[in-house]
């Protein structure tokens, strides 16, 4: 989580911007299609009839001049939003429209029929004699490449766009909204979304207690590091990353450096894990949904890596689920149960920096002037998670005491999950543009690499597939019926 | 300008410390409530919150 020294922080205004997005899409409840505009893409051979608005209302537009609509949108709130993080205007209008342009073509191209298309039916009807079988979120994958390709062969391109390479604000902004989409799936099926909650955050308590102390005794009793290096890499690797890395590094009163080298190591390996597993999770676990998706978010490290692990998941093991056993599965419970995992372990992580500070301070070694408050906790809260749980909860309680609007509450969630969509597709692009492999090989990355590899693939991505099945296995999501 | 740190210089410097008894502790227990833990609160999430369709 990157501070801004004089604005507003990234998390807050994620908040801000998160809702913003939320309160105009219901404006559908009273009659104003306020984001109707919003570009979508379908699966696609004629170019030219892929895209579309979101709302029928606003077809006269066109796909064109929808798209060009959305992103003047975004353009005017995220460039308000940069101006309140004191970023330079100038760079960030031409760093955004960088990022928004290449992102959406990889979406695009992500939803061309012989990439996406994943059923033989669909394959059919689209008249192609083979496809890739990705699904229609491989403009996810198509983006993280694309960013990959800047970050380490276009590196003066990805410094003049860096402004607006916020991969952080993206997905924190992805998620508020994905709050209330949520919202809706769990009113319809409120016993399954408690049991997956609560499910949740049993997971995350084990992970926490079991990773963590694991890494810190391998890093610590294998690896020789200090303490002031073992704690925040054993918080980076088993946790949730980058902030998690940054909170321990403070708690523990580690050299700013310190936090600063394992976030950097922690980004790059996220985007390995999203690579590798949401495929893993297809082969083996097409028939545990819930254990898929919620293993993503406990092995998957930082939030956009995570949460978007767990679309791809989601997208990756409904195809297979249909085509294999004729299960239709209701969108957004896996990726729901990616995000849940997720939200509770940024919740937690005040508090066990917190826990942190005060077993450092007590018997391990307190450094001059230490005092550890329970402020601390507050000041590390991930901010977002409330703007995540505001839209949860407003969507819940219309959806549980008004079910006579549920058909409205669904089109709203609608239009606000395509700029969802977006912000997701912008996350995994500035992942790749920020995931700097040949800086790291330069700084000498070698034993901190070989800590991080042998704790994550050899028992953290297991540890979390355990937990995930001792919680999650047998649970379904509900089957989309008629 | 100060040139920034690189990752191999900073892990030079850094010194061998023996892995303390509290650290071992503070391990151990960690595991150890985990465990335990994990018995508790699968009980919990089978019999309160079931996933029943």
């Amino acid at each position: 989580m990157e501070e801004e020294k004089q604005g507003i922080s990234e998390d807050w205004l994620s908040v801000w911007i998160g809702l913003l997005i939320f309160v105009l899409s219901l404006g559908v409840f009273v009659g104003a299609d306020l984001l109707g505009f919003g570009i979508t893409t379908g699966v696609w051979t004629d170019l030219a009839k892929a895209l579309k608005p979101v709302s029928k209302g606003f077809e006269g537009l066109g796909g064109l001049g929808s798209l060009i609509a959305t992103y003047v949108f975004l353009l005017v709130v995220m460039t308000i939003g940069a101006a309140a993080l004191k970023a330079n205007i100038g760079k960030f209008v031409v760093g955004f429209t960088a990022v928004f342009w290449i992102s959406y073509i990889c979406w695009i191209i992500g939803s061309y029929a012989n990439i996406a298309v994943n059923t033989p039916g669909d394959m059919k009807k689209f008249g192609i004699g083979w496809s890739l079988k990705l699904t229609a979120e491989s403009g996810f994958i198509v983006a993280l490449l694309a960013g990959l390709i800047v970050g380490n062969f276009f590196q003066g391109f990805a410094e003049s766009i860096k402004e607006a390479v916020r991969p952080e604000l993206y997905i924190k902004t992805a998620i508020v909204i994905l709050g209330g989409f949520l919202g809706v799936i769990a009113a319809e099926k409120l016993g399954l979304a408690t049991a997956v909650m609560f499910r949740g955050l049993c997971a995350i308590v084990e992970a926490y207690l079991v990773y963590w102390a694991l890494v810190y005794f391998a890093a610590r009793k294998y690896f020789k590091f200090s303490r002031e290096w073992a704690a925040p890499l054993a918080s980076g690797i088993s946790i949730c990353g980058v902030s998690a890395a940054i909170a321990t590094g403070g708690a523990i009163r580690a050299r700013p450096v310190v936090p600063i080298m394992v976030s950097s190591l922690v980004v790059i390996f996220a985007v390995v894990e999203l690579l590798i597993l949401p495929f893993l999770a297809e082969t083996f676990l097409w028939k545990e949904p819930m254990v898929a998706g919620a293993w993503m978010g406990l092995a998957v490290k930082t939030d956009g890596a995570a949460v978007a692990s767990g679309a791809i998941t989601e997208s990756l093991v409904r195809a297979k689920a249909l085509v294999m056993e004729g299960a239709n599965y209701k969108e957004g419970w896996m990726m729901g149960a990616a995000a849940t995992v997720k939200v509770f372990i940024d919740i937690f992580i005040g508090v066990w920096a917190f826990v942190l500070a005060i077993i450092w301070c007590s018997v391990i070694e307190c450094k001059p002037g230490e005092r550890v408050r329970p402020g601390q906790i507050w000041e590390r809260f991930p901010k977002f998670v409330l703007g995540y749980v505001a839209t949860f909860v407003a969507i819940l309680y219309l959806g549980l005491n008004f079910p006579d609007l549920l058909g409205k509450t669904k089109a709203a969630m609608g239009e606000g999950n395509v700029f969802r969509g977006i912000f997701f597709t912008m996350t995994f692009f500035t992942i790749g543009v920020v995931s700097n492999f040949k800086k790291l090989w330069e700084e000498g990355i070698g034993k901190l690499a070989a800590v991080y590899i042998l704790c994550l693939f050899g028992f953290i991505i297991w540890i979390g597939l355990i937990i995930s099945w001792i919680f999650f296995h047998g649970v379904k999501p509900p089957l989309i019926t008629g | 300008m100060s040139e920034q740190p690189k990752i191999a210089e900073e892990l030079k410097k850094m010194e061998y410390e023996p892995l303390l008894p509290v650290e071992k502790k503070l391990i151990g227990w960690s595991i150890g409530l985990g465990v335990v833990l994990l018995g508790i609160l699968v009980w919990i999430s089978y019999t309160f919150f079931p996933s029943g369709q």
